[in-house]
């Protein structure tokens, strides 16, 4: 890896975990819920640098807000890391089969979708294991989730057709 | 080049419209339908002599015999609704209260309390706290 994609990441990380602090203090009418603004920042690496990094920015920004809350290896943590790396996998992966099918809307739905999907099953399997509690919350996260998910593509891609502009402006001027 | 909300959504492909019209439809219509087929969570507690004998769900057709200081009190849970049919005591005042769909029936003389309530406290807490 170049040094030049370690500033990258360095600062992708920076971004995402400031928008998870961030995202944490907002109060929100249901305690669990969460609007996600982090994966704004993996799905911008995803799409502008692709898989590897935005594994990365995700794994950075997981483990160090728990370590910043305190939550480092509890059950918290746990679900976020389940839920961080299931949608980023599955971001990927969708990306790398077919590039052109989705735009950042829809990979950002994919990834909503498998984030709240490992988080309901690690619930159950290492909380509630009671399967009508997960059934009766399943589709109303999963709805939330959609809802929250759209914005932050929209967000996304706001974010990438900017940076793509700045990126073509610096290009122009240093080859001027 | 697109600018504003109006580009954004022009620049959004087939697929993540669709993708996103069935999720919602999904969704939606899972939260009203996981509602229906689950269990309404009501159960029915017996206690005998204010000791806990039976937790029933109320949406399970059952007749069940409790024994009390004066014999055999029989319960029977049908269409979400429970009543005492027999009862060994001399006033019979339980089974004159017939079907009830919330609340209690009580049978003194026998020490028998049939009442119907929401899945304990105890379960809901842990969803709550997790989730």
């Amino acid at each position: 890896m170049q040094s030049h994609d370690k500033y990258r990441i360095a600062l992708l990380s920076a971004y995402a975990l400031a928008l998870h602090g961030f995202e944490g203090i907002l109060p929100t009418p249901i305690p669990w819920l969460r609007l996600g603004l982090a994966n704004i920042i993996t799905l911008t690496t995803l799409l502008l640098y692709g898989f590897r990094p935005a594994i990365m920015v995700t794994l950075i920004r997981v483990i160090l807000a728990s370590l910043f809350t305190g939550t480092f290896l509890g059950p918290a943590f746990i679900l976020s890391l389940g839920g961080g790396v299931t949608s980023t996998l599955a971001m990927g992966l969708i990306l790398s089969l077919m590039p052109e099918l989705f735009g950042p809307v829809g990979l950002s739905l994919i990834g909503a979708l498998f984030h709240n999907i490992a988080q309901l099953l690690l619930a159950y399997v290492i909380f509630i294991q009671r399967i009508e509690a997960i059934l009766l919350i399943s589709p109303i996260i999963i709805l939330i989730g959609t809802l929250t998910g759209s914005v932050n593509g929209i967000i996304s891609e706001i974010l990438i057709k900017n940076l793509k502009n700045t990126e073509k402006h610096l290009e122009y001027k240093s080859n001027h | 080049m697109n600018s504003g909300l109006k580009g954004i959504l022009n620049s959004t492909t087939i697929a993540d419209r669709l993708l996103l019209f069935i999720l919602i439809l999904l969704s939606s219509s899972g939260v009203v339908f996981v509602k229906e087929i689950l269990p309404k969570g009501r159960t029915v507690q017996i206690e005998a002599d204010s000791l806990p004998v039976y937790r029933l769900p109320i949406d399970e057709e059952k007749t069940v015999s409790v024994k009390g200081p004066h014999g055999n009190t029989i319960v029977e849970i049908k269409n979400h609704k429970v009543r005492i049919i027999e009862s060994p005591c001399p006033n019979k005042l339980c089974i004159q209260q017939g079907w009830i769909e919330s609340g209690a029936v009580v049978c003194l003389p026998n020490r028998v309390v049939v009442i119907i309530g929401d899945i304990d406290s105890k379960d809901r807490k842990v969803v709550d706290a997790v989730t």
